[in-house]
């Protein structure tokens, strides 16, 4: 059996952690610098959208409305979406759409 | 031509959302007087006509909430408080007045005139103290985030001074790089927080788009574009990788998040050593968010277009002629001197960054807007013979 276990969710504060290495060594001298996390109360998918969300829904709309026959078009309006969640989903769904990304390489599941 | 600029292959733009320069980087004053922040003396009325000084009491987080507003008209007032004389006088004293008017709320209101400490934002302290913070970087109109935006893809907003969806009369920066053979990307962080060049790029040049993810991944490969921007999470959402946290750092979002989004994109150049040598970061702010500032933004070279008084909302027809809020600015590369601070006799704005990505990848071109082709340019700020060889690594 090659393949390693999944490693275990983390608990604690929401954020993706960076997917990079740290200093090469041959570098001179390096000041390494401590980031906070947020805390996880910072996490808030109920909120509602702020203006700058509220504008994106309107453009994302308008290129829905452009590209999309009536049957396929998802049907909600900018103003029925009441959080930055469905905004997220919404405005992923659409977006899936203009610009198709790969879709991610699963892990092959453990064997016995 | 200097090394630096000899070495340069790559531009990357990240700009961030809604915070002035002062709430910011004003405290790093104290650090370096050239650093033109606050010192605690600058002010501004509030309702009752008392004055309400900056402070360094800002937070992370439900501080700003309601969002500061920041539409043409409340910026109008934030920079002349009122003022119908002519010519007007741009005060920096209508931020307090402005902000009270959401909630009628008098202790509320003077929260727009708070700011961070050094040490509460470790990553864009360090990079402006340790690479070159531009003392007067502009937004490029006194208004909202999509038409400033505008002007960091296309040298203008094509009369635009709100966030209604509009149509380019000319090409991005993108389009003038592929058509000369080079490559460039927009990195939107995932599918739920999308691109807000939705209607002009992501609808009918979808190549030129891609992921975070990929961005991290080009980085580590080597296989960046000539030139990239990248736009933070919009959202605080799910998606395959669990809850992600917004980190545009757009009131009312957590501003920790978007310090280690940009530790994140920094860590991500500098772990890549030949990346690192031939790379310019930018890590600009796209308006001030109705955040206080105490540097009046100056006048410009118009770009020929006007927006009537059914744009702006008052009484005026406005010109293209005056800059927005300041905003932070940081310039990193190991070309650039430690502790570059860009003097007050430079201004920039964001149609510096096509004109920049342009003439250093194109050279002239003659297409652009006056105001475009009249913003400075900055790559002269790598200017050392010698590649530095210290730097600074984000523990995450």
């Amino acid at each position: 059996m090659t393949d390693a276990a999944p490693e275990p969710k983390q608990p604690g504060p929401r954020q993706r952690r960076p997917r990079t290495r740290t200093a090469p060594a041959e570098r001179g001298d390096v000041t390494f610098i401590r980031v906070p996390l947020p805390p996880a109360s910072a996490f808030n998918k109920n909120r509602p959208p702020g203006c700058l969300i509220q504008a994106q829904l309107k453009h994302i709309h308008h290129a829905e409305s452009a590209r999309l026959p009536k049957e396929k078009r998802d049907g909600r309006r900018p103003e029925d979406i009441k959080t930055e969640s469905e905004a997220a989903e919404y405005i992923a769904k659409i977006t899936k759409l203009l610009h198709p990304t790969r879709a991610k390489r699963r892990k092959p599941p453990l064997s016995n | 031509m200097p090394p630096g600029l000899d070495a340069l292959k790559h531009i990357v733009v990240l700009m961030m959302e809604n915070r002035s320069f002062d709430h910011m980087l004003g405290s790093l004053k104290a650090v370096n007087p050239q650093i033109d922040g606050v010192d605690g003396t600058q002010w501004n009325p509030d309702t009752q006509g008392n004055q309400v000084f900056v402070q360094p009491l800002a937070e992370f987080q439900s501080q700003l909430d309601p969002d500061p507003d920041h539409a043409f008209p409340a910026v109008d007032q934030q920079i002349f408080n009122g003022d119908q004389s002519n010519p007007r006088v741009a005060s920096m004293k209508g931020f307090v007045q402005n902000y009270f008017q959401q909630q009628q709320d008098l202790a509320h209101s003077q929260k727009i005139m708070y700011y961070f400490t050094q040490q509460q934002l470790p990553v864009l302290t360090s990079l402006a103290t340790n690479f070159a913070v531009f003392n007067r970087w502009f937004a490029s109109i006194p208004g909202p985030t999509l038409c400033n935006r505008a002007f960091a893809h296309y040298g203008t907003s094509f009369g635009q001074v709100g966030m209604n969806v509009f149509y380019p009369q000319g090409k991005s920066i993108y389009e003038r790089l592929q058509d000369a053979g080079h490559t460039a990307k927009l990195y939107y962080f995932d599918q739920q927080s999308s691109s807000l060049e939705v209607v002009n790029l992501l609808q009918h040049q979808p190549a030129l788009f891609a992921t975070y993810d990929q961005f991290l991944a080009d980085c580590k490969s080597g296989t960046l574009s000539d030139y990239s921007f990248i736009e933070p999470n919009y959202s605080d959402h799910d998606n395959d990788d669990g809850e992600q946290l917004a980190s545009d750092q757009h009131p009312d979002h957590n501003v920790q998040a978007g310090e280690l989004f940009i530790a994140s994109v920094y860590n991500a150049i500098q772990a890549n050593a030949t990346l690192w040598a031939s790379t310019a970061l930018l890590v600009v702010y796209d308006e001030h968010g109705g955040i206080f500032d105490h540097i009046a933004p100056p006048a410009c070279t118009p770009d020929g277009y006007s927006a009537g008084p059914a744009d702006t909302q008052l009484s005026y027809t406005f010109n293209f002629d005056r800059l927005g809020v300041r905003v932070p600015a940081v310039l990193i590369s190991p070309w650039i001197p430690k502790g570059t601070v860009v003097g007050t006799d430079r201004v920039f704005e964001h149609a510096s960054i096509p004109n920049t990505v342009t003439n250093h990848f194109i050279g002239p071109y003659p297409a652009a807007t006056p105001r475009e082709q009249a913003a400075q340019t900055f790559l002269d700020l790598l200017s050392l013979d010698t590649m530095r060889t210290d730097s600074v690594v984000f523990n995450t």
